[in-house]
């Protein structure tokens, strides 16, 4: 028990003939995996144990993704749709993948592994039906009937028990419709098989019409077992449902507790520490302020990555590099292209430059309409001479306004005693040139 | 501005925070008078029918009543909107917040970091008769109305003339009424002209985008 704690988990590897339990095993050990697998196979013909210990280990080794998508907590984006519409977000299946992280990733190795254990269980059933029928043709006493039972209950059991393994067991339970017709359908189809290879066991092989009979019979009666359970099992399912909906809402709140303990009581323990340094108050209360607002009214079902979330980001990394307020108001959003990655950064620069020279609060205000995307950065600072700038400073002429000049925009800087105002003009892609002129003209006067 | 020096602009203010309220009060400059506090819904209704100030300022949200907040407040008040106005404050970005309580009557909105210089011009100039307009309820409004300039619309109320555009968009950049005054080389007056209208329209409007939009924010 102790030695166990400095192994890896004794999980089902991704790497499987059949269930993967001998390279769990192996990598649980620390052995090569051939050899296990060998032993395994050695101890079969031991009167199957080997098939019996590896039957054990499969029922009661969880998978990989198993094992972590218990451990894990669930990630916050499914929160927000599973808590708004539970019904709607357990009946439909693609709510399904995005519970467990790293479910892709191992579901492409199993779907490449797959084929080959099948193909090898294929094979060497058909070997043995081989062997079978050679023995019986050199004269050997096989008796056929039980054999075809034996293996009938074997498929059978196979066949359900497949389906029940790692995560299809999960898309049974969560409803997933479109897997679970196909496990259904298995379902009945190894409960068929069973239920045949046992009646021909029983029946010892007899007649069609006394099978027949039997399995007819068998059928009512599990019929009405069905009929009798059907209650307590949809009782039991509602309670099941009743507590993954407990559940989720236990995980949202926790995730509002760890975020208001990150965030807030953070900053609040900083805040008493750092009382004396006002500066660095402001900065700190600023900048959890935004990030609390993003949190609580941010629109979390849009795409990030467009265009208003990009200059927002860059405004708040200004803002926190420098301590500036800035305010930013966006109307309208388009989505990023190298272009507008140009803009961008040319907004950045000015950011930077109001924070620096302007003081005082800083408007950035970003506007995108069907013809052009245009930011404005105005400060209230004392303005400076554009034409005293020397060529050599970077800041202005190249950042600002060789770069939006190069991705076929415009800049221009209005600067006097009431503060500057930086004016990025990026034009729609196809109305480049029409547009561009007489706006340009406007903007330079 | 509209500054009257002879009377002092009386104000309630509407605050759950005492510690804001008190905040606001050292910071509003000379020619403001505080007549009174509440900390809810229902002690701001009395206290408003009461004093009868010029200028409610006015926290979006509010505990008590049926729980509207600021809204509700002024809905409650419907009857005063003549002789008291209201002055819409909040910490809240949501656009819900800021539209409800401007379409409920409200003559501007201003968040609550504004400066104790520019709320004290921000009162002067809604008890003036103006309304006043903060950049990101400017950029509501353009968000709301469409930044080109149409003729489509039948209503007058439904669009924004492109003067009342130039001045909405200056206001979404930082300028003060000013400022905006001079880029446009227009007078103080009329530009509190313009935005008085726009007040108007965003209060009135039915306009089609305006429903979409505050339906897609959950308004209506």
């Amino acid at each position: 028990m102790n030695s166990s704690v400095q192994r890896p988990p004794l999980v089902r590897g991704g790497e499987r003939m059949i269930a993967g339990v001998c390279s769990g095993l192996a990598a649980h050990l620390g052995w090569p995996v051939r050899y296990i697998r060998a032993g395994m196979v050695l101890a079969a013909f031991a009167g199957g144990a080997g098939v019996a210990f590896y039957g054990w280990l499969w029922l009661l080794v969880p998978t990989a993704d198993e094992k972590t998508a218990k451990g894990a907590p669930r990630p916050a984006s499914v929160i927000a749709p599973a808590v708004s519409g539970p019904s709607s977000g357990a009946g439909n299946g693609h709510g399904d993948d995005a519970d467990r992280p790293g479910a892709a990733v191992p579901g492409a190795v199993r779907a490449f592994r797959a084929p080959f254990g099948k193909e090898i269980l294929l094979g060497a059933g058909l070997l043995l039906l081989a062997a079978t029928l050679i023995a019986r043709q050199l004269g050997a006493d096989v008796p056929l009937g039980t054999l075809i039972a034996v293996a009938a209950i074997l498929g059978g059991a196979a066949i359900a028990w497949m389906q029940l393994d790692e995560s299809r067991r999960d898309s049974l339970v969560d409803r997933a419709r479109v897997r679970q017709a196909g496990g259904w359908g298995r379902l009945l189809a190894g409960l068929a098989l069973v239920m045949a290879g046992v009646l021909v066991m029983v029946s010892g092989s007899g007649s069609w019409q006394q099978t027949w009979l039997a399995l007819l019979a068998s059928v009512a009666v599990l019929g009405g077992v069905a009929l009798v359970l059907l209650p307590w099992g949809l009782k039991f399912w509602k309670d099941l449902e009743a507590e993954r909906a407990a559940r989720v809402r236990e995980t949202e709140r926790a995730e509002i507790a760890a975020h208001l303990h990150d965030s807030v009581l953070q900053t609040l323990a900083l805040i008493q520490r750092r009382a004396s340094a006002e500066q660095d108050v402001i900065r700190l209360a600023r900048s959890q302020e935004r990030e609390l607002r993003t949190w609580l009214f941010g629109d979390h079902s849009r795409d990030a990555g467009r265009l208003a979330d990009r200059i927002r980001a860059v405004a708040a990394e200004v803002e926190d590099n420098h301590g500036t307020p800035l305010d930013v108001v966006c109307v309208g959003d388009t989505d990023m292209t190298g272009r507008h990655e140009a803009l961008v950064q040319a907004a950045r620069e000015a950011m930077l430059n109001a924070a620096r020279h302007g003081g005082g609060p800083v408007s950035v205000y970003l506007e995108c309409s069907g013809g052009a995307a245009e930011v404005f950065v105005k400060d209230r600072g004392p303005g400076f001479d554009l034409d005293a700038v020397p060529d050599d400073r970077l800041g202005v002429k190249e950042s600002i306004i060789g770069r939006m000049k190069r991705h076929g925009g415009t800049a221009a800087i209005m600067t006097g005693p009431g503060g500057t105002e930086v004016r990025l003009r990026l034009p729609a892609e196809d109305s480049a040139e029409p547009g561009d002129g007489d706006e340009s003209k406007e903007e330079t006067r | 501005m509209t500054e009257n020096m002879s009377a002092p602009v009386r104000v309630v203010i509407v605050d759950d925070h005492a510690i804001f309220r008190s905040g606001l009060k050292t910071d509003l400059q000379d020619g403001i008078d505080v007549v009174g506090e509440a900390g809810t819904v229902d002690e701001a209704v009395e206290v408003v029918t009461r004093e009868m100030p010029d200028v409610v300022l006015l926290d979006v949200h509010l505990p008590g009543g049926l729980g509207g907040g600021g809204r509700e407040v002024i809905n409650r008040c419907a009857a005063l909107l003549g002789q008291v106005r209201f002055l819409a404050l909040s910490v809240s970005d949501a656009a819900s917040d800021v539209v409800s309580v401007i379409r409920a009557g409200a003559r501007g909105y201003v968040t609550k970091s504004i400066s104790g210089e520019e709320i004290s011009s921000a009162v002067h100039r809604v008890a003036g008769g103006d309304a006043v307009f903060s950049p990101r309820l400017a950029g509501f409004v353009l968000d709301a109305f469409g930044t080109a300039v149409e003729d489509i619309a039948d209503d007058e109320l439904d669009k924004l003339s492109s003067r009342e555009l130039e001045v909405m968009r200056l206001i979404a950049r930082g300028y003060s009424y000013k400022e905006v005054a001079k880029e446009l080389f227009i007078s103080i007056k009329t530009v509190e002209t313009h935005v008085s209208a726009v007040l108007r329209k965003l209060q009135l409007s039915n306009r089609y985008e305006l429903s979409r939009w505050a339906a897609e924010r959950r308004l209506l």
